[in-house]
């Protein structure tokens, strides 16, 4: 009797032990591999980080990296990407990449944040600057500070002026650009002959090619507003155009408003085009991808787009069928804007951020990781495979090198630039990027008006800088 | 053996696991989120305790109030359409004399589907541009019509996949029903010369009730709880016209990180379910008579 109950005792015991051993399992995977025994066989590297990888006494490691180079038109960053996991492994022994590709939006707005949350980001992730993202992850302590790094490989003074300020704070950097780009127009140069329009380089001749195509049951501007960054990202070239190009800056200062005449002109004009059709039908259930089919479809004769979208019309990529009949103009001064109307939107906020739970072996890995990647050759291979603008800096002689019609016209816009401003997406804090994405789709679905938008917008901005000013 | 399995103790042993887990994935979750939600928890900042100002926002925040409208539309959808519908239908396919396993199979096949997998199939029906529906109307010379990008038409558009995903499910617990009915009950009312319409509402229909307001308990409560088709297939948009009160909140804790509001949104949809269940039970259901036949 007796016995029975000690041996339904250790059978219960047994149960608890296996779900215990379940419970730990998990946790081993999550945590820094330096922590679970099962998978290193020798002992953990962090008593003796320095001296003690001796080419015999191999220890292999897995270092998590998250991508979002996902898809037929990434595929030339995913292969600049995988060459430099490739060297890099060679370099570090024992190193293996684990590659993580997740969606950018899903990424950036979705899973990561979640992560950052529970405290379990990738070692190596990709990640936006600005006060929405890396900023304030970094200011949470989630992100490893880059400036031993940076100082050891020597490369920070290579980086563009300024374009690690949205990665960094308190003067360290929390993370690294990977290029730049500059949002504008592209045109399909096929419809305007056919219609006999001049390229969209002033307002009259953007507008009448607007009007122009309308009229012959041409969409004017393929657009795809299912997720509003698209179409915000218009709204942020038309704020620099009619509000002047030092505006983004200022909503965190307090010192522009969203509800301020010019900030609502410039929504105004927005729904202006909206109301005259210049965008696809539908566009609310459209999406990014489907956008760039409207116009490599010949369905629409403009796309207000990222620079990076350049790398789409080559022969053997997606938009490889309007190939050589692309091009691409700034949006043009608009008559009354505020501010010096030569200039450009250009942004250096999307790179790889580096988790800062990580042992002595994994910041090997990112350090090397960081020498790789951040190499005038990987830069000028952005740039001349991807169109991606180099966020270091390269010789003329490198850049000169640019043989694709399209990326040398969004470098002549560059060059042609005034000044530059940055997109607002990487300014504002996370909860008015939101915002702005919420109240641009109620403008598009005309439920709406600008004053409503700019006032709903402020609201939350006025309560961000309150909460950031504390 | 026996004298071990008199011992009470013993009999909490087996459950202990059981019941630490209950604890550990249920109980103690809720007792969390029903902190988070007085809290402005964002998952990164330590939380700070606000009272009641998440409740204040989420009456005052008018995106929310209209995802509650849109949960109203739904549950109005399925018990004054979807029900009186799923009966006719239930009543149709009993007095089919052949191929009744075909018919039942046929209407059951959409509730074995996965939503995500009903979603997708649906977003390609409804496509612009090389959608059935659109496909047909573009035949006949008209306008396509863009049902889940337009706000008009996006809301019905769901309901209505919706609608076809669970009618089958109802419909076959309705038919179920009907075949219990014994036929002698039928055959006296022919015999009357009672028309079938006639026996149909006079005599199917109230010896069904119990099972009707099954279906329309069910009804209440999957149109409270619904959320995986609006987030397949539009996530809540355009510009919110499709948002429900589950899908609110989702977007707000999980999308946007606001843990703190997510959690009070939670809340709430958990409050408004309790109190429109409860008073379906009292109002209805307790009045009813045992149905004897």
């Amino acid at each position: 009797m007796h016995k029975k109950l000690v041996s339904s005792l250790a059978v219960s015991m047994a149960m608890s032990a296996f779900l215990a051993a379940c419970g730990s399992n998990d946790g081993n995977n999550t945590s820094s591999p330096s922590a679970s025994p099962s998978e290193s066989a020798s002992p953990s590297p962090s008593a003796s980080p320095s001296e003690s990888a001796s080419p015999e006494k191999v220890e292999n490691f897995t270092v998590s990296l998250r991508h979002i180079q996902i898809g037929d038109a990434q595929k030339f960053r995913k292969a600049i990407l995988d060459d430099v996991v490739a060297k890099t492994e060679a370099e570090v022994p024992g190193l293996k990449f684990e590659l993580d590709p997740v969606e950018d939006q899903v990424n950036r707005f979705t899973k990561l944040p979640a992560e950052m949350a529970a405290g379990n980001p990738p070692k190596i992730f990709d990640v936006f600057g600005g006060a929405g993202d890396t900023q304030k992850y970094a200011a949470a302590g989630r992100m490893l500070d880059l400036t031993p790094i940076l100082d050891e490989l020597g490369i920070k003074d290579k980086f563009l002026s300024g374009v690690l300020e949205p990665f960094s704070v308190d003067g360290k950097v929390y993370g690294l650009p990977i290029g730049g780009n500059t949002e504008g127009i592209f045109y399909n140069t096929e419809l305007f002959a056919q219609y006999n329009l001049n390229p969209p380089t002033t307002w009259d001749d953007l507008i009448k090619a607007a009007d122009t195509l309308k009229a012959n049951d041409i969409t004017p501007f393929a657009m795809g507003s299912s997720g509003a960054w698209v179409p915000n990202m218009l709204v942020n070239t038309l704020i620099g155009r009619v509000a002047g190009e030092k505006t983004n800056n200022g909503f965190i200062t307090g010192e522009v408003k969203w509800n301020s005449p010019d900030v609502l002109a410039a929504y105004q004009l927005y729904a202006d085009w909206e109301k005259a059709g210049y965008f696809s039908k539908g566009e609310l259930g459209k999406d990014y991808d489907g956008m760039l089919n409207d116009f490599v479809a010949g369905k629409a004769g403009m796309m207000f787009d990222g620079s990076w979208r350049s790398s789409a019309f080559k022969n053997d990529a997606v938009g490889g069928a309007i190939a050589g009949k692309v091009a691409f103009v700034s949006l043009p001064a608009v008559p009354n804007g505020k501010g010096d109307q030569t200039s450009v939107n250009a942004n250096y906020a999307n790179g790889y951020g580096f988790s800062s739970d990580v042992n002595e072996n994994e910041k090997k890995a990112i350090t090397a990781f960081i020498k790789n990647l951040y190499s005038d050759e990987m830069q000028l291979r952005g740039l001349l495979e991807d169109g991606v603008l180099p966020s270091m800096k390269l010789s003329e002689a490198s850049v000169a090198q640019v043989s694709d019609p399209v990326v040398k016209q969004v470098l002549d816009v560059l060059a042609n630039a005034g000044a530059s401003f940055p997109h607002f997406d990487s300014v504002v804090q996370s909860k008015v990027y939101t915002e702005t994405e919420t109240q641009l789709a109620k403008l598009i679905a005309g439920k709406a008006t600008p004053q409503q938008v700019g006032d709903a917008i402020q609201k939350v901005q006025d309560a961000e800088n309150a909460a950031a000013a504390k | 053996m026996r004298a071990t399995l008199k011992n009470p103790y013993i009999y909490l042993l087996f459950v202990l696991p059981t019941i630490a887990l209950y604890f550990l994935f249920f109980i103690y979750p809720m007792l969390t989120s029903f902190y988070y939600g007085f809290t402005n928890y964002n998952g990164l900042n330590t939380q700070d305790f606000i009272g009641l100002d998440n409740f204040v926002n989420a009456f005052q925040d008018p995106d929310f109030r209209n995802s509650i409208l849109n949960n109203i539309y739904i549950l109005l959808f399925s018990c004054c359409i979807q029900v009186p519908l799923i009966v006719i239908f239930s009543l149709l396919i009993s007095n089919v004399k052949r191929l009744q396993g075909f018919y039942k199979t046929t209407v059951f096949m959409p509730s074995i589907l996965s939503t995500s997998v009903i979603g997708i199939l649906w977003g390609y029906i409804y496509d612009p541009d090389v959608g059935l529906i659109n496909s047909i109307l573009k035949s006949l010379g008209l306008e396509p019509i863009y049902f889940l990008a337009d706000m008009k038409w996006a809301l019905w558009s769901i309901l209505i996949t919706n609608a076809w995903q669970w009618m089958g499910f109802y419909i076959v617990l309705i038919l179920a029903a009907i075949l219990a009915i014994p036929r002698d009950i039928e055959e006296a009312a022919m015999i009357d010369g009672a028309t079938g319409v006639q026996r149909a509402w006079y005599l199917t229909v109230p010896l069904i009730k119990p099972v009707i307001n099954v279906v329309i308990m069910l009804s209440i409560a999957g149109a409270l709880r619904v959320v995986d088709i609006v987030l397949v297939m539009t996530g809540g948009g355009p510009a919110g016209a499709t948002d429900v009160m589950a899908s609110y909140m989702v977007n707000q804790a999980i999308k946007y990180g606001d843990y703190g509001y997510g959690s009070a949104l939670s809340i709430i949809i958990f409050a408004i379910a309790l109190v429109l269940t409860a008073l379906y039970q009292i109002v209805i259901v307790r009045r009813q008579e045992k149905v004897e036949y």
